[in-house]
């Protein structure tokens, strides 16, 4: 027993040294050597390598520099890029500008560029971010349906001198611009250094972005980067940021509201306390991010428009944005995200407005509704409370009977279900897009190869004419013009519910001032500091 | 033993009512009897006409609800306040209660028959048929109770008051099974039982008119005990997301569903919790007074 007692003594002793350690463990980051350092909970990365991670999107636009970028203001920007030029929409010509190198100072030069691309792209490294290279010429050779690719390198892609090379595309796409942006870290330039250990480069990547990386990355350890004092952009407004992992984001969430950590992406569970438990320390960006409630159209219960629009307008978004997000959402008025270039925000009118008389009428005219109406949804993601709210508002506003829940058992089902068009009735359906064109949003959804397979069983050629005509379109403002003749065809078939534009939100300690944003996501080198106010 | 050996010294050859007629009179004058039964009455009601009582208030419909309402506490006509899906929580509780004690009964009921055969082949027979059925509950009292019915639930992939039933049934049968044997075996060489045999009854009846009989009680008190054990397991269960799910109308869920909300709205929590704990108590208490009647020994 004496031994127990004094056993626990000294576990009581180590957690007081830990605890006040780590009082003064955050503060002196920023006080005691002057260091202006931020922390970021953030999940365990999968890579750091950009051609290769799908997780470790901050730590790698950290570490690295675009071609292009996305502004706060929602406008393309040239970094590494001078200019990005086509006449055909086909054949691009990137130039370079001047100045740019690798943190161990390698000159960032076209070929970076090419040799990182056929890497990304060849299908026996099998790296993850492949797909977004898919439409430059000679993608299909290093990924061939079959066998092994019998070259190494992509037919459009060639070096006409260190800082200028040119893109061949294998349809025509006006959107390849903000393709290059931020988040398609596939289109990041790597170094001749990974190529010797490409393990090695993974666990700690030599960039050419405003940070650089401190050591080398450890599993579940926090990852330090440190600002890059050559750094040709716009220089970083602190001096540290540190990665922590965390595997429950509700540890990360009292960290971030004692302050131990700075910064965090805020889930879904927590948007309804978050802004009693953060007040004004509570930021949400418009996200590339649309929600449908998908509908199975291969039910012929859900085949008169009528039908679909009457589900549409028997849902009160802005009710179940209060209750379900604490109002961080905005209901969604139209077929692509507010966040991307030139959405006609509004296009979807009374349809996608609560009037649950009009939804009776509506649904009465096309004959009501027979059955069960279930609806369907992964389970164990949380989702639960927003679906039971869909069904609450579905079965008394339309006076079906029996409007039911059927949550999955996990992901990998509804996935398959949803794929193999087994919906047994209206359904999650959601997609964050990487870059904010309208492009991204209406192929994913609305096109066969677009990469939701299910997400919205309709196709239909006008629509996909259409969408390919607006890619082809060089100018940015006829582009837009042309996504959104696209979105009225759509309209007009209604095969999807629209329900929110997402958000992504972020909650932050004191030390954090001001959260610059793009596309959603914060811009870590410009964050503002409560000690510069 | 004790309740055998009475009813051994009373009257060999009709055993079997003499039990009933010597503990009937002791729980009457009991306090704590009528209270837990009072409360089961009440339970039964509610379980068996939930429309009519939740509809006392005049919103009984548990599957009306406003979002615009959400979370909102009690207010005239909704004397428990509303969840978050803006239902009605009283509605909802009042029909919660079917899930929980159909859950409790069946599963009890499932793994009674079970443990009655099994405990009375293994009591009776004793040599091989004793072994195996002894070593198969070994086996099954090794799992921990909720970590086997987690791992069964996660394989059935439905979820319906059967299949909850169903899984936890599966861990509640041993216990009950090894009462019954060592019940069983106490009487199977009892005196009346041995006078039944020479009597040239067969087995069927001297099992069932004098063995069973006198066998049976502690395994009722305890049956009574595990209905409430059982209902704490499948909210439990239900809480942890495993057991039944929506559209099922249960306390576990309303629990599972309330806990994210503690701090803004206790009511949500605090009603159906009140309800779960008096259940539970009230099939406690009843199963431990009527342990205390039928085994004295044990008091």
């Amino acid at each position: 027993m004496g031994v127990h007692n004094g056993r626990a003594a000294a576990i009581g002793v180590l957690a007081l040294v830990v605890t006040l350690s780590g009082c003064s463990g955050s503060d002196d980051a920023s006080a005691e050597d002057g260091t202006r350092s931020v922390s970021i909970a953030e999940g365990e990365p999968d890579h750091l390598n950009p051609g290769r991670q799908t997780v470790a999107f901050d730590q790698t636009m950290a570490l690295f520099s675009p071609l292009t970028s996305i502004d706060s203001d929602g406008e393309l920007q040239m970094v590494v890029a001078e200019s990005v030029e086509s006449d055909d929409a086909v054949t691009w010509t990137i130039t370079l500008a001047d100045g740019w190198t690798f943190h161990d100072g390698e000159p960032v030069t076209a070929e970076s560029y090419v040799r990182a691309w056929n890497t990304v792209a060849y299908a026996p490294n099998a790296w993850e971010n492949n797909g977004q290279l898919a439409n430059i010429a000679g993608y299909a050779d290093l990924n061939p349906a079959e066998g092994e690719p019998t070259t190494e390198e992509m037919s459009g892609l060639a070096v006409v001198d260190d800082r200028t090379f040119t893109v061949t595309l294998s349809a025509p796409d006006g959107q390849f611009p903000l393709q290059l942006s931020q988040a398609q870290t596939g289109f990041y330039p790597l170094p001749s250094v990974a190529y010797d250990d490409l393990e090695a480069f993974d666990r700690a990547p030599v960039g050419n972005g405003p940070f650089r990386m401190e050591g080398t990355w450890e599993d579940d350890e926090p990852i330090t980067v440190t600002a890059w004092a050559d750094y040709p952009g716009e220089a970083p407004t602190v001096d540290e940021i540190v990665f922590k992992p965390y595997a429950d984001m509700n540890t990360a969430y009292t960290d971030v509201q004692a302050g131990d950590t700075d910064l965090m992406f805020l889930t879904a569970d927590k948007m309804t306390s978050a802004a009693g438990d953060f007040g004004d320390r509570v930021y949400s960006f418009d996200a590339p991010g649309i929600s449908f409630l998908g509908l199975p159209l291969y039910d012929e219960r859900y085949a008169d428009v009528r039908v679909r629009q009457a589900i549409s307008m028997a849902i009160d978004r802005d009710a179940v944005n209060e209750v379900i997000y604490g109002g961080l959402y905005e209901p969604a008025t139209a077929f692509t995200p507010s966040a991307e270039q030139g959405t006609p925000v509004g296009l979807c009118g009374e349809l996608c407005e609560y009037d649950p008389d009009a939804a009776k009428e509506l649904l009465t005219e096309a004959g009501g509704f027979e059955g069960t109406m279930e609806i369907v949804y992964p389970g164990g993601a949380g989702l639960d409370a927003l679906y039971e709210a869909y069904a609450n508002q579905l079965r008394q506003n339309l006076g079906i009977a029996d409007v039911v829940t059927k949550p999955s058992t996990d992901w990998a089902e509804f996935a398959e279900a949803r794929t193999n068009g087994e919906m047994t009735g209206p359904f999650f359906s959601r997609w964050g897009a990487l870059y904010p064109s309208q492009q991204n949003t209406l192929r994913t959804f609305f096109t066969p190869t677009g990469g939701c397979v299910g997400c919205v069983p309709y196709t239909d050629q006008e629509v996909i004419d259409q969408i390919a005509a607006a890619d082809a379109t060089v100018d940015p403002d006829a582009a837009i013009e042309g996504y959104v003749a696209a979105q009225e065809l759509i309209m007009a078939d209604f095969p999807a519910v629209p329900t929110f534009f997402e958000t992504y939100n972020f909650v932050t300690s004191e030390a954090i001032a001001d959260l610059p944003a793009a596309v959603g996501s914060p811009i870590l080198s410009q964050i503002v500091l409560a000690e510069d106010e | 033993m004790t309740g055998v050996a009475v009813t051994a010294d009373l009257d060999p050859t009709d055993a079997g009512a003499l039990p009933r007629r010597g503990v009937w009179p002791g729980l009457r004058r009991r306090a704590l009897f009528w209270v837990p039964v009072a409360g089961i009455v009440v339970l039964t009601v509610l379980t068996v006409a939930p429309g009519w009582v939740a509809g006392w208030f005049g919103n009984g419909d548990p599957r009306v609800c406003d979002l615009s309402s959400s979370a909102d506490g009690p207010v005239a006509g909704h004397p428990f306040g509303f969840d978050r899906q803006g239902c009605d929580v009283y509605a909802n509780v009042v029909h919660g209660t079917r899930a929980s004690l159909t859950v409790g009964l069946t599963c009890t009921l499932i793994a009674f028959a079970l443990a009655v055969l099994l405990g009375t082949l293994a009591g009776l027979r004793g040599g091989l048929a004793d072994r195996v059925v002894s070593r198969v509950t070994d086996v099954f009292l090794g799992f921990p109770f909720l970590l086997g019915a987690i791992v069964v639930l996660n394989s059935f992939g439905e979820r319906s008051v059967l299949s909850v039933s169903l899984a936890l049934a599966l861990f509640v049968w041993p216990a009950m099974a090894r009462l019954v044997r060592s019940s069983v075996r106490s009487v199977r060489d009892a005196e009346f039982v041995q006078a039944a045999r020479a009597m040239g009854f067969g087995t069927w009846r001297v099992v069932s008119r004098h063995v069973l009989p006198n066998a049976i009680g502690p395994v009722l008190a305890i049956a009574t005990i595990t209905v409430g054990q059982v209902i704490v397991a499948e909210s439990t269960l239900t809480f942890l997301g495993l057991g039944l799910r929506s559209p099922a109308i249960s306390w576990g869920l309303q629990l599972s569903n309330a806990q994210a909300q503690l701090q803004n709205a206790p009511h949500m929590l605090l009603f159906p919790s009140v309800f779960l704990a008096v259940t539970v108590f009230c099939l406690i208490t009843l199963g431990d007074v009527l342990r205390d009647a039928l085994d004295p020994r044990q008091r």
